[in-house]
């Protein structure tokens, strides 16, 4: 039998892996070419121009280099405040508990609190999108957030949270750690679960509190998961783009202090008829998005405990 | 670009596709990219003899028609449709309604292969200055010159309202048709007016003096759509147009240097910016959309809204009762030379892709909607004036606004949002940030002037003219 493996290994292989040469590799191998010349998107001809959109790039203070900075920004933001929350949450709701009859549970009704935290992740993005826009719209026009710090005196942006400069890009990243918590306390909450009672056992009987346990033995143990979540997470801040298109004028506005490099390249690709320019921008967030998977991979290696 | 068409090359054939390394799976996939090419012939259509069919349309080919399915939504275009078939009965029309112009049309004009006429209008619309310098669009001469639908003896050309063809005009050649009549002016509710004995402001300074007394009755004097600043570049340029002549905006859309520097558009832009200065923007307006903007407008809570002259007819639903929708010009500043000039001329632009496969059906697709009876089912369907001569339209606002445009010297349409996209988004945000005064007059100018002046050095940006 052995010598009919091989042929009967590749024709399972053929399709699959055709398929990721056509509808992965090629577009990708495309849009490196695309980004080498001045396409518009709209014709059939084009002229090769070297590297010029790549030098371009990093002088275009009015899109790209905000974009840059701004998406430079979610992606430490995002993971750090999410994964925090997700880690915070995911113990309380599993160990943050009394002891009771020798095993340690977690906070009441945490099983109601896991739904009520998951249930962002089901609503569809333009959903939140949408709920949101209106939450943090002015006052006059029965924005939420506004209204009740006018209720309670306190000043609110009169325009609303997202035609200010200054709150817009924060505003936007809490309806990002919003819906992504959710997905995170449950992905913790079942590694949680894996850890063997008996170590937050001894833990307790050795004296230890809430805070050493989750630093000590939590943290340590779930650092799998963690580096996973952060991973997954860079690339969501990397991606960001529906809301912005939801929620902020002019879609990345006002005046640019929302622009991320995803809304950056559908406007050149679209609005401005420059796919090629686009493209090369798509280039530089390929690179990053990979060598910052690389990077965290790497630096979080650690030794693996056996349990 | 200054590259001609025939310089270029066809795009990725197989050979020149990352080498023959690839090829393999090279030749399998390029039927699926978004950028495989088409074969370049190229056709003309000449003006014939045969006032029935001008163009010489093959009875038998179908007709690709793609509409903008937005406020005019797509009944007047199932019409013109009828209208073809009566013509040609053996034509298939193939017919999308869309909103997204760019997203399904842009890869069909990359694989050679577009509709046959495009409604290339709304947020999603191809970059015309884009189309134009790709040399993508058939010039629409052979349409104008053909004779009309309904009178041989005069030309489709005759035919139209003064000035119309202007916006579709890129370095004096027509290349798309803007079937839609409009004005862009200052909305107010007339009945409002009356019964608090307010005058309508015809200058500036009757504005200013105005709007404190509007504000000690409880409303706000100006709302706008914060969200999309485009709503403000008529107002803002025709006061500045109006204060120095229609040469300003000429000067400014031609990128003459220090075109933002002069006297007339500074004082336009201080202007604006005593709006927000003054504490006369209803609170919320930045934040708002067109529509958050229009219903707030309805409700009586702002006196004063820039848009366009569909806003009556938009509104028609949902109007309050008595409300008595009336347009004006922007009150003009002291010392204006030319205080009628207004911003008019068509909208909702028409094109036809050079390689499309019907080029006679789509002319004569264009001449059917520029008849008598194609205008009128446009303008009884929307109630919406089209650029043809003669449409009796039954509302009150829209006789209203054709007061303000009677006189054809005084119609202008500015170019510089069509022409230049780097110019356009930055003049949106800009404009945004003036009239809430959130930036001073000065700085705006200077934003503006960098951006024109980095546009008129950009040797990949093609150029264009306002004829003199």
């Amino acid at each position: 039998m052995r010598h009919g493996r091989y042929p009967f290994i590749l024709s399972f292989l053929a399709l699959p892996v055709g398929l990721y040469a056509w509808l992965v590799i090629l577009p990708f191998a495309q849009a490196f070419q695309i980004s080498l010349t001045d396409w518009s998107g709209s014709s059939n001809s084009f002229n090769y121009i070297g590297f010029d959109n790549y030098v371009n790039l990093f002088k275009d203070d009015r899109f790209v280099l905000p974009a840059l900075r701004n998406t430079g920004i979610i992606l430490v933001v995002l993971p750090l405040v999410t994964i925090a929350l997700g880690l915070f949450f995911a113990f309380m709701l599993n160990l943050g508990g009394k002891m009771r009859r020798g095993r340690i549970e977690g906070v009441r009704g945490a099983r109601f609190h896991k739904i009520v935290f998951f249930f962002p992740q089901v609503l569809s993005v333009a959903i939140v999108g949408i709920l949101w826009k209106q939450v943090y719209a002015p006052e006059n026009f029965g924005g939420l957030i506004t209204g009740a710090l006018g209720a309670v005196g306190l000043p609110a942006p009169v325009n609303g949270f997202l035609a200010d400069k200054r709150f817009v890009l924060a505003a936007v990243i809490g309806v990002l750690v919003w819906s992504a918590v959710g997905f995170y306390l449950v992905y913790f909450s079942s590694a949680i679960a894996s850890i063997p009672r008996d170590l937050y056992e001894a833990a307790i009987i050795d004296g230890a509190g809430r805070i050493p346990m989750f630093f000590k033995i939590t943290l340590p143990l779930l650092w799998d998961s963690v580096q996973t979540a952060w991973i997954y997470l860079s690339i969501i801040a990397l991606d960001v783009f529906v809301l912005i298109y939801l929620m902020t004028p002019e879609q990345g506005g006002p005046d640019g202090a929302s622009e991320v490099v995803g809304g950056v390249i559908w406007k050149y690709a679209f609005k401005h008829g420059e796919q090629a320019f686009a493209s090369a921008i798509g280039v530089v967030l390929f690179f990053a998005a990979l060598s910052l998977a690389v990077i965290s991979l790497r630096v979080g290696r650690r030794e693996r405990i056996e349990f | 670009m200054s590259n001609t068409p025939a310089d270029r090359q066809a795009i990725f054939t197989r050979r020149n596709l990352f080498g023959a390394t690839a090829a393999g799976i090279a030749a399998t996939s390029l039927g699926a990219c978004a950028t495989s090419g088409g074969d370049d012939e190229q056709k003309e259509v000449t003006v014939g003899d045969d006032a029935e069919n001008p163009f010489g349309v093959d009875p038998k080919a179908p007709l690709d028609v793609v509409i903008f399915d937005g406020g005019f939504g797509n009944e007047y275009a199932v019409a013109h449709q009828a209208l073809y078939n009566e013509a040609f009965p053996d034509a298939e029309i193939e017919f999308l309604a869309t909103q997204a112009i760019a997203e399904t049309q842009q890869p069909r004009f990359a694989e050679g292969k577009p509709a046959d006429v495009i409604d290339n209008s709304g947020a999603q619309q191809i970059p015309m200055d884009a189309l134009v310098s790709d040399g993508e669009l058939a010039e629409l001469t052979p349409l104008l010159d053909a004779p009309s639908y309904d009178d041989p003896a005069l030309t489709v050309r005759e035919t139209l309202r003064d000035g119309v063809l202007e916006a579709g005009t890129f370095n004096g050649k027509v290349y798309s048709l803007n079937y839609v009549f409009n004005a862009w002016t200052i909305w107010y509710d007339s009945k409002l007016f009356s019964d608090n004995g307010w005058t309508p402001p015809t200058t500036w300074a009757e504005m200013m003096a105005l709007c404190p007394t509007i504000k000690a009755a409880g409303i706000a004097p100006w709302t706008y759509a914060g969200q999309h600043p485009v709503y403000l570049y008529d107002m803002f340029l025709m006061l500045a147009g109006r204060h120095g002549g229609v040469q300003v905006l000429k000067d400014i859309d031609n990128l003459v240097a220090d075109a933002w520097r002069h006297p007339s558009v500074v004082a336009a832009a201080e202007a604006l910016h005593s709006i927000g200065d003054g504490g006369f923007l209803l609170d919320g307006s930045a934040g708002i959309d067109h529509i958050q903007s229009q219903t707030a407008f309805n409700e009586n809570k702002a006196a004063f809204l820039p848009c366009g002259s569909w806003l009556p007819n938009e509104q028609k639903a949902i109007a309050p009762e008595g409300f008595a929708y009336a347009p004006m010009g922007v009150p003009y500043l002291d010392g204006s030379v030319q205080p009628g000039l207004i911003s008019a001329g068509g909208d909702e632009p028409f094109v036809i892709p050079k390689n499309a496969a019907n080029l006679p059906g789509a002319y004569e697709y264009l001449r059917i909607m520029l008849s008598q009876e194609g205008s009128q089912i446009f303008g009884d369907t929307v109630q919406a004036a089209t650029v043809v001569k003669g449409v009796e339209l039954d509302n009150e606002a829209a006789r209203m606004t054709d007061a303000l445009v009677s006189n054809p010297d005084d119609m202008f349409q500015p170019k510089l949002r069509y022409w230049y996209t780097t110019m356009d988004t930055e003049l949106r945000p800009a404009l945004g940030q003036l009239i809430n005064a959130e930036t001073s007059a000065a700085d705006f100018i200077d934003r503006m002037q960098g951006v024109a002046d980095e546009t008129a050095a950009d040797d990949s940006i093609e150029k264009f003219t306002h004829d003199e």
